[in-house]
């Protein structure tokens, strides 16, 4: 692939026409009529063009891209460090849902940040075209190295949108917040990166040459003795797990996985369409994404991969019990991202890298929906965000109300809407291969348990926020939207319907009609040749990590078609009981009869408050204690030395009453002292 | 004579701006300063230097003549830049002129006589990186202390007579010590050398020529020497526990004056450290290996630790120069490419992010008259490019990709992961590692207490915008940070050159 085909000579343009619209907003945006908002929208306007124009090629030529376009540093004896671009399906797919999702959040931040007058708009549009184009290079990387380089400016970037309004308490806490605990798992993050160089001298996903090719190669049971790589003295598979581990840290944190996820509450703080973009497509997708795109290193590693689905399936049931006591309407969305992601981290554990993305992409429609949907409904609120002062909004808010009722049925996973197609396919494959193994097993029935919760937790916010009857004067009288509000949500609401059908197996399964589309797309044939497919992922899992396709009531037919109806099941009696509890003109505060459970489920388990332990008792206190030992025994000592010695008390005292020449002299004195006496002591004379 | 005419314009320029009125200094040394920029940027641009200049490289803008004679050894006027001085130069003299223009504000008396000693003390700094003789070396060296003396001493805070003082004895009485530990090798290696020159004393060294001194053995003598120069480099660089002399002199120093101080005076300790203990000694810096790796893995976590508990804006900063330069003593141990090239690499990165941060602390305490983080709250609100620029330093600081810190850093823990000098070495980077966490946090946590919230500040001034001689600079250096952090092959390409040698020794040592 020496030649550049056509198209990919413009893929560096899918980062840098966003990251100038960042540089258009930063320097003249407070000239500019809509402060940065216009040149935002067409930046990813032509982002979301290339974009599917590189899906488009890929389809039709079936030829990847994978190049290096720059060298950050070249040695002499050691390994370049160089940024370049790879792009096989799961790149050309992520960078259409990130651009896509990013042109819908820079039209409803007219609506909601413009129209409602507030300050510091140039800044925030800066940092949208930035946080953008980090992710889409981060998306865009070839290698691991480059990788962790925009990763964190995609934190960089969290922090300064979700610390947006700067001069309130809550915004600022929480973008620190945000991170903090991100870097930490960003340390062993980086950790990874440098023991992946130092350990294979390259740090490239693609290709017989990437880290993962040449992991396998070691691993494989043929391997021959030329394949060598340091693994500093441990075997070569626990080397691999450990780097694995290591590097999992940074997609813990980013993703909010257990017990990285009390970041992703609080970062609320920010504006609601920052919310949706970080929650759908960038920051917390960012994770996830991350396994995905090293998966061929991961599906060689099957305790690392049994530690994901068994986190993953822990984090989504956790984070969704969470969610079900919140009185405001974004901490349910909050909570309910953890756990949708958890989904996504059991489905890459259990080896269903195909479902993994399938739920990344309908998520991503969905919950950019909801939070803009939230935001809608924060604006007719006159921003109060408390559900229990809502109610009836369904009447004045046909638009919101409609497309955000898509949306939360896609969330809780009733048919036809797009989240059911994918959850349901999560949890087949967290099924299949679960029966072989006690952890994915583990893993899958938590899922399920999840399953139950979130259809609860999603009816409860539905109802709460626009059934009944108004609650408080703001819900009887709300304020009506713009297009810019309506016109995003009209175009997500669509697609939480029918994105489902992306990937619709059951169908498959059942009529025998082919429609496995993104499975198809993730097995092109340029996939296959930087050995990125589904496919190939598929083989490597079977060989190196044993995982074999289970099956219940006797065929891949019934197992399907059990676990669809097993989770369908849970989601409908899921909704019907929230329904119950909830659905009359005035529902009561059900949640208060839990009692103690309650009080867990409000404090968060007390997740928080052990962290914020960790961070300002023990850290600081630590701290503190160096600090006064510092004062105390290590200066303390140096004064005691000095007033001993004949260069301090009164000596010093004359000493500073001198001028330039005294101290000229003394040291040319001191100087010339030692040279003499060196020069005795030597002989020189 | 580039260099020398580089070292003549600071030091004519010393007198002329002495000799001018106080109203005119500051203009006229900024003029001043502005030469040797221009000097050494093109010095930058012609640089034909290649290798390493004490083992043998091609020495760039050479100068060479006898000066005199001590018994049997000549002492030479010997200058010249290689890819790890040139750089150092460069940092030198861009931050000198940076400094001067942040002086406009802070420094209201006696301007003539500051300007003129900050000339000087450029003027001594160039000298200490292009200096190839010991002699003639040491004079620079020492001749930088006594400007830094002054301006803490004359131009300081409350306490800057301790402090001045402090650093004064305590840094000189270390020169005393080092001074030793060098002539020690000198009469060690006896007949072999015929002058006090660095390369020929480092080349000496390497062949295996040092003899037995008196009752001490060549093997002793090399030790004790190394320690000797260690302990005496360790104090000025600084590294736990020889650094208490920092805070004091940061907190009391006028911001100029701490911009280099931490900008280009604490390098020369980690340059002398390269220059000598790691190019002349490296078998004894091997078979030091963990203890110098533990001393450095301490300076990194212990000294963030301190940052994090001071509650003074400029005393953040100040003990966090002590994390990250143990950072470069991880990667000079590491006898790797990634590793000594990465520390240089830190040398400049810091030296600009840690001038970045302390212009900036002063531009917000030139308004507040505080640095107190508990009297402040919500500056952004009323210094929005000040506090911008501060989030951007603290980010350089906390190693954010594309700037210049995590590049060295990056190739610090690269070359530190690799190393073959150092046992266990994939541990000891870990751990040293853990520092941009708590990095992360102290400057993060001081944010968010004293840019960010409601609007507050203690002492009731008014809280304007800062003039633009005070945001110039510390905008220049945010522009510098990212052209380093994101083209690094601006300097790595000589600095990989340069230090290249050493290396080859250092994978040999096992």
């Amino acid at each position: 692939m020496v030649i550049v085909a056509g198209i990919y000579a413009y893929a560096p343009a899918i980062a840098v026409l966003p990251f100038v619209s960042f540089l258009v907003a930063l320097l003249v945006g407070r000239w500019l009529p809509r402060k940065g908002a216009l040149s935002g929208i067409l930046a990813t306007l032509g982002s979301l063009g290339l974009s599917v124009a590189m899906v488009g090629n890929l389809v039709l030529t079936g030829e990847g891209y994978d190049e290096t376009m720059y060298t950050f540093v070249e040695t002499a004896g050691t390994f370049d460090l160089t940024f370049g671009l790879l792009i096989d399906p799961l790149s050309a797919a992520m960078l259409v849902i990130v651009s896509f999702i990013a042109v819908l959040v820079h039209v409803f931040s007219l609506g909601y940040m413009n129209d409602e007058g507030e300050p510091g708009l140039p800044r925030y549009y800066a940092g949208l075209g930035l946080f953008t184009a980090s992710m889409l290079a981060f998306v865009l990387s070839a290698n691991l190295l480059m990788a962790f380089f925009f990763f964190e400016l995609v934190g960089l970037c969290s922090y300064l949108l979700i610390g947006h309004w700067f001069r309130e308490e809550g915004p600022p806490s929480g973008a620190k917040k945000a991170f903090l605990v991100t870097r930490f798992g960003d340390y062993f993050f980086l950790v990874g990166v440098v023991g992946v160089l130092a350990t294979f001298k390259t740090a490239g996903f693609a290709g017989e040459n990437g880290f993962p090719a040449v992991a396998e190669r070691v691993l494989s049971p043929e391997a021959s003795a030329e394949v060598a790589v340091d693994t500093f003295g441990f075997e070569p598979a626990t080397w691999f797990a450990v780097l694995g581990l290591l590097v999992l840290g940074g997609v813990l944190g980013k993703s909010a996985q257990f017990p990285f996820h009390t970041w992703l509450p609080d970062a609320m703080e920010g504006p609601t369409p920052v919310s949706a973009l970080i929650h759908a497509a960038t920051m917390v997708a960012a994770g996830v994404f991350l396994v995905a795109r090293m998966y061929g290193f991961y599906a060689l590693l099957p305790t690392v991969l049994a530690i994901v689905a068994f986190t993953g399936g822990f984090t989504a049931l956790f984070a969704a019990t969470m969610a079900v006591v919140k009185n405001e309407i974004k901490q349910v969305l909050a909570y309910s991202t953890i756990s949708q992601y958890g989904y996504m981290m059991l489905a890459l554990g259990a080896g269903g890298y195909v479902a993994a993305f399938f739920h990344l992409t309908t998520h991503a429609m969905f919950k950019a929906l909801l939070f803009l949907g939230a935001g809608s409904v924060i604006i007719a609120m006159h921003h109060e965000e408390d559900m229990w002062l809502m109610g009836g909004l369904k009447e004045e808010m046909r638009v919101t109300y409609l497309t955000f009722l898509a949306g939360s049925l896609a969330l809780a996973g009733i048919f036809p809407f797009a989240g059911f197609w994918s959850k349901d396919e999560v949890l087949f494959e967290a099924l299949a291969h679960g029966l072989e193994s006690p952890l994915l097993l583990g893993g899958y029935l938590m899922g399920l348990a999840a399953v139950f919760v979130t259809a609860v937790y999603t009816v409860r916010m539905v109802l709460l926020t626009f059934h009944g009857d108004p609650r408080s004067d703001l819900a009887a009288d709300p304020e009506a939207v713009r297009w810019n509000v309506k016109l995003p949500l009209s175009a997500l609401g669509v697609l939480a319907v029918v994105a489902g059908f992306l990937n619709p197996v059951p169908i498959q399964t059942v009529t025998g009609v082919h429609v496995e589309f993104l499975h198809d797309f993730l097995d092109n044939a340029a996939s296959e040749e930087l050995l990125t497919s589904a496919h190939h992922y598929g083989d490597l899992t079977k060989e190196f990590a044993g995982y074999s396709t289970g099956t219940v009531a006797g065929g891949e037919t019934a197992t399907v078609l059990v676990s669809g109806g097993l989770s369908l099941g849970l989601a409908v009696a899921g909704a019907v009981f929230a329904l119950r509890l909830y659905g009359g003109a005035d529902p009561a505060r059900h949640t208060e009869k839990l009692g103690g459970l309650r009080t867990l489920l409000v404090h968060n388990y007390y997740q928080d408050e052990y962290q914020v332990w960790l961070a300002e008792g023990l850290t600081l206190g630590v701290a503190r204690a160096a600090d006064v030992f510092d004062r105390g025994v290590v200066d303390g000592a140096v004064d005691k030395v000095s007033s001993v010695s004949l260069l301090s008390g009164y000596g010093l005292r004359r000493l500073q009453t001198g001028i330039v020449t005294n101290y000229a002299a003394l040291i040319s004195l001191s100087v010339l002292a030692l040279l003499v006496a060196f020069a005795a002591m030597g002989g020189w004379f | 004579m580039l260099i020398e005419a580089l070292i003549l314009v600071c030091l004519v320029g010393a007198a002329v701006v002495a000799a001018a009125p106080d109203r005119l200094a500051g203009r006229l040394a900024l003029a001043v300063s502005a030469l040797p920029v221009g000097g050494s940027l093109y010095m930058y641009a012609a640089f034909d230097g290649g290798g390493n200049a004490l083992l043998g490289g091609d020495i760039a803008y050479e100068t060479f003549f006898q000066w005199l004679s001590l018994g049997p050894y000549a002492v030479n006027y010997h200058m010249g830049l290689d890819g790890i001085s040139l750089p150092l130069v460069v940092l030198s003299t861009v931050l000198t002129m940076l400094a001067i223009l942040s002086a406009w504000t802070p420094v209201d008396t006696r301007q003539s006589q500051f300007y003129a000693l900050m000339l000087f003390m450029e003027a001594s700094l160039i000298g200490v990186f292009a200096a190839l003789d010991f002699l003639l070396w040491f004079v620079f060296w020492e001749a930088v202390l006594v400007p830094m003396y002054f301006l803490i001493g004359v131009w300081g805070g409350p306490r800057r007579k301790y402090a001045a003082i402090k650093f004064f004895v305590y840094t000189n009485i270390a020169s005393l010590v080092m001074f030793i530990g060098f002539f020690g090798l000198v009469f060690g290696l006896g007949e072999s050398i015929s002058s006090t020159g660095l390369p020929e004393i480092a080349q000496a060294l390497r062949a295996g020529q040092l003899g037995a001194l008196g009752p001490v053995g060549p093997e002793a003598l090399a030790l004790a020497s190394f320690l000797a120069m260690f302990v005496g480099f360790a104090v000025k660089v600084p590294v736990v526990p020889f650094h208490t002399w920092l805070p004091d002199a940061h907190v009391e120093a006028p911001t100029p004056a701490s911009v280099m101080l931490a900008g280009v005076l604490l390098k020369m300790g980690t340059y002398a450290l390269l220059r000598y203990n790691f190019t002349m000694l490296p078998e004894q810096a091997a078979t030091l290996a963990v203890p110098i790796a533990v001393v450095a893995v301490i300076s990194i976590i212990y000294g963030a630790l301190l940052a994090l508990a001071q509650s003074d804006l400029k005393r953040v900063v100040a003990y966090s120069s002590v994390s990250s330069m143990g950072y470069v003593i991880l990667g000079l141990i590491a006898y790797t490419e990634f590793g000594i090239g990465g520390a240089t690499f830190q040398m400049i990165a810091h030296g600009l992010i840690s001038g970045l941060l302390f212009m900036t602390v002063g531009v917000i305490y030139n308004t507040s008259h505080t640095r107190m983080i508990g009297d402040m709250s919500g500056m952004a609100d009323r210094m929005p490019v000040t506090a911008g620029v501060f989030v951007a330093g603290a980010f350089a600081y906390m190693g954010l990709p594309l700037m210049a810190g995590f590049a060295a850093e990056l190739f610090i823990f690269l070359g530190a992961f690799s190393s073959t000098v150092l046992p266990a070495a994939p541990l000891f980077t870990a751990v040293a590692m853990f520092g941009i966490v708590i990095v992360a946090g102290y400057l993060l946590w001081a944010m968010q207490r004293s840019l960010f919230g409601p609007f507050e500040l203690e002492p009731d001034y008014e809280v304007g915008r800062a003039p633009l001689h005070d945001v110039a600079p510390i905008v220049t250096l945010v522009v510098l940070i990212v052209l380093l952090g994101s083209v690094p092959e601006v300097f790595w390409g000589m600095i990989s050159d340069a230090t290249v040698d050493l290396v080859a020794t250092g994978g040999e040592l096992r």
